[in-house]
């Protein structure tokens, strides 16, 4: 008994040591570049503090006060909520509808594969600047359009309520084909034989989308879209290329406010109250949104 | 086999658009006139460089030519001068550049000498400590007679900080005189003949002003120089030291005029989206939709550089329209007389301070130096400098310069950063008429106040 408990005990002690050996590099990394920044800029958030002096004056709960009655910060935050809103509306089911096609038009179709694909390997930099240009009020296609079928000139970017729309869908010509692609790999886990069998059994392809296919693929639709959720949350850097957040603050966004604020502001202690709330937030609706969609998860699997 | 083939082909022409995109901006002009200027460099007894072995960091923005070769040859010059100093220059990228300065700045790795444009940034980098006054080393060690607008664009607190290197940078009204002569335009001298000339010009089918103003400081502009012909600087300085408002008269007209004129239909259409960097504006002043255009000097450069035939025969320039009913001083320029300046953050080495500084004022300021800003269309900041200019706008631009009672700094170069930034964002909301000048004038107000 005596010498089993210490062959367990040395196991567990030697496995221990493995594990620490091996964990210790990836738990400095995270330490240093993901635990220290976030610890520091809340600590940052406490002070007035122009981002260069060496004197920084800790003003406490100063700036989160200035944060809340922040009217920028809160539109900046409703620009996010509507990105996301839109984002999830419009890049999952698009995707999942060309993966769909793909899926089943198989390898006749790789060309649209490929050209699908390609918005995602562009930068965004250079995105927005295709983009300024392709919904330029002056020579660009849209306008070229409607004047062609004798509308005046469509100015997309330069004004309030449709500038922040004509991102949005620029953003979801970047992002749709990873979803897409996201999902293709999906389709490509389930088992060809349940595609199969259910052929066999007389179902026609819709029902095979809407009862098995799409019930399959449920759990990668969850990821997705708090894999979107976060991502617009934190938009940035389409936005910033594209329109820098104007006209005005009409496509201020929560990050794009926070990067101003610090480096062209001179307003580093207030610009990490604003990272730092838009940590919470972020953290806040990942959080619900896990907690939303596992619910609905255990209903479905029971 | 082919498909992936085609996925190459179609991935590399990806790549050279992208490439080719990022690299499209045109440099400015590269040839014009030589013209040798008064020698500004002299012996001074017991004042030089050290034969210590010294480093000096020096950032700029010099990425393009031909600033780049202009500013390197300067560094050249120096090192084959004194080959015990070595300077280690980075070029950095305009837009990026502030941004990385005050992270070296807040890591500690500020270099030795850096460039800057003045104003609130300036200001901001003297009272964090990272420049050092030359106060004493320009008044006994520099034989250059920079402008007095320019030295005192330099100076902070009574201290200089600064060595200007850049040019003077004014604003005016470019214009069609080819479209202007047809329709039997003269150059307007008040603001009510502005408005009479834009009229005439809008109902013969012309967009009067050109205007790009996603980049905003394109717009404010006007706000300024209406501002300015209303209430001359001392309103704009009473708003800043709080003895005034930005709600007060001058603003008010300001932001009054601009959304009258956009209601007129003064400016085209989508003025907000459109860029500058791209030259959407000059674009449009090109292809003759567009009859005028009120911008900074250096689109002078960039005309002739594009273009310098159709510049020279159809563009000339006027200074912006006085305000008839204003009895403030009307000859007041709206720009910079230093374009740009070195300071220096060098605080416990002397040699090595001097030795920036000779590099500042004796290869940066030289006759070599400033002919070749000449010769592309910049004027250093020094007396007598623009006399010899050629181009026929540059001319026009240098005498308002020299003649102007006052020089108004940009306001986004002049106020505290914060305000600055929020001036354009609602300099930008008149002009899209989103939010009323009382409203727009109010925030900035409160900005101000607050800051």
């Amino acid at each position: 008994m005596k010498k089993n408990a210490s062959l367990v005990q040395s196991r567990q002690r030697s496995v221990r040591i493995a594990a620490t050996v091996f964990l210790a590099p990836v738990i400095l990394i995270m330490a240093i570049f993901i635990i220290y920044p976030i610890v520091s800029t809340f600590s940052i958030s406490l002070f007035d503090w122009n981002g260069i002096s060496k004197n920084r004056e800790f003003i406490g709960m100063e700036n989160w006060k200035m944060l809340i009655h922040d009217k920028v910060f809160w539109f900046a935050f409703k620009n996010n909520l509507t990105l996301m809103v839109c984002s999830i509306g419009i890049q999952i089911p698009v995707a999942i509808a060309l993966a769909t096609f793909l899926d089943a038009a198989g390898r006749k179709v790789n060309l649209f594969k490929v050209a699908w694909f390609l918005p995602l390997l562009m930068s965004s930099v250079a995105i927005g600047f295709l983009f300024s240009y392709a919904l330029a009020t002056t020579g660009g296609i849209i306008t070229t359009f409607s004047q062609a079928l004798g509308g005046g000139k469509v100015d997309l970017l330069g004004r309030a309520p449709q500038a922040l729309y004509a991102v949005i869908s620029v953003v979801a010509w970047q992002y749709i084909p990873f979803y897409m692609v996201y999902f293709l790999a999906g389709y490509g886990n389930i088992d060809i034989n349940i595609y199969e069998a259910s052929i066999i059994d007389g179902a026609t392809r819709g029902q095979y989308f809407f009862h098995i296919g799409l019930p399959l693929l449920s759990p990668m639709i969850k990821s997705a879209c708090i894999l979107s959720l976060i991502g617009s949350l934190k938009y940035f850097d389409l936005i910033y290329a594209m329109t820098g957040g104007g006209p005005g603050t009409a496509t201020e966004l929560m990050a794009t406010y926070m990067y101003k604020l610090s480096f062209t502001h001179f307003k580093m202690g207030y610009g990490s109250t604003a990272a730092a709330g838009m940590f919470i937030l972020v953290t806040g609706f990942a959080l619900m949104m896990q907690t939303l969609l596992k619910g609905n998860g255990s209903s479905n699997n029971e | 086999m082919a498909v992936r083939k085609f996925f190459v082909y179609v991935l590399s022409a990806l790549l050279v658009l992208a490439f080719t995109a990022g690299c499209s901006k045109k440099s400015d002009g590269d040839k014009g006139s030589t013209i040798s200027a008064e020698a500004s460099s002299t012996e001074n007894a017991g004042f030089g460089v050290s034969s210590k072995k010294m480093t000096i960091t020096l950032w700029d923005i010099a990425t393009e030519d031909p600033t780049k070769s202009t500013q390197e040859s300067a560094v050249e010059r120096f090192m084959a001068a004194y080959p015990n100093v070595t300077v280690d220059n980075t070029h950095i990228q305009n837009d990026t550049y502030k941004q990385k300065l005050i992270i070296s700045m807040s890591s500690g790795q500020c270099p030795d000498m850096y460039i800057h444009w003045g104003g609130g940034p300036m200001n901001e980098y003297i009272d964090s400590g990272f420049a050092v006054p030359i106060t004493d080393l320009m008044n006994e060690h520099c034989d250059v007679p920079f402008l007095e607008a320019a030295i005192a664009q330099s100076s902070y607190k009574g201290d200089i900080y600064a060595v200007p290197f850049g040019g003077i940078g004014g604003s005016g009204v470019f214009y069609n005189k080819t479209i202007f002569s047809k329709l039997g335009i003269g150059v307007p001298q008040t603001i009510a003949e502005l408005e009479a000339a834009c009229e005439t010009l809008k109902n013969a089918g012309y967009i009067p002003f050109s205007l790009a103003n996603q980049n905003k400081w394109t717009g404010s502009m006007y706000f300024m120089y209406l501002a300015t012909r209303f209430g001359g600087v001392d309103e704009f300085n009473a708003a800043v030291d709080g003895s005034g408002s930005f709600e007060s008269p001058a603003f008010q007209y300001a932001g009054e005029k601009i959304q009258e004129w956009v209601r007129a239909g003064y400016f085209p259409d989508g003025v907000n989206s459109l860029n500058t960097d791209d030259g959407q504006d000059r674009q449009l002043i090109y292809t003759e939709e567009a009859a005028m255009m009120l911008h900074g000097s250096w689109q002078a450069g960039s005309m002739r550089n594009d273009n310098e035939e159709w510049y020279v025969n159809n563009m000339d320039y006027f200074r912006f329209p006085n305000l008839a009913s204003s009895d403030k001083p009307q000859n007041i320029v709206v720009g910079t007389s230093i374009g740009n300046g070195f300071s220096f953050n060098i605080h416990d080495d002397q040699e090595k301070l001097d030795a920036a500084f000779i590099l500042a004022t004796q290869f940066y300021n030289d006759d070599t130096y400033n002919n070749e800003q000449l010769a592309t269309g910049r004027i250093p900041s020094i007396v007598g400098m623009g006399d010899t200019i050629e181009d026929h706008c540059m001319q026009k631009i240098w005498a308002d310069f020299s003649s102007a009672s006052n020089v108004q700094l940009w306001y986004d170069q002049y106020l505290p950063p914060a305000v600055g930034e929020t001036h354009k964002n609602t300099c930008q909301e008149i002009f899209g008429l989103t939010k009323t000048p009382a409203e727009a004038n109010a925030e900035l107000n409160k900005a101000m106040r607050e800051n």
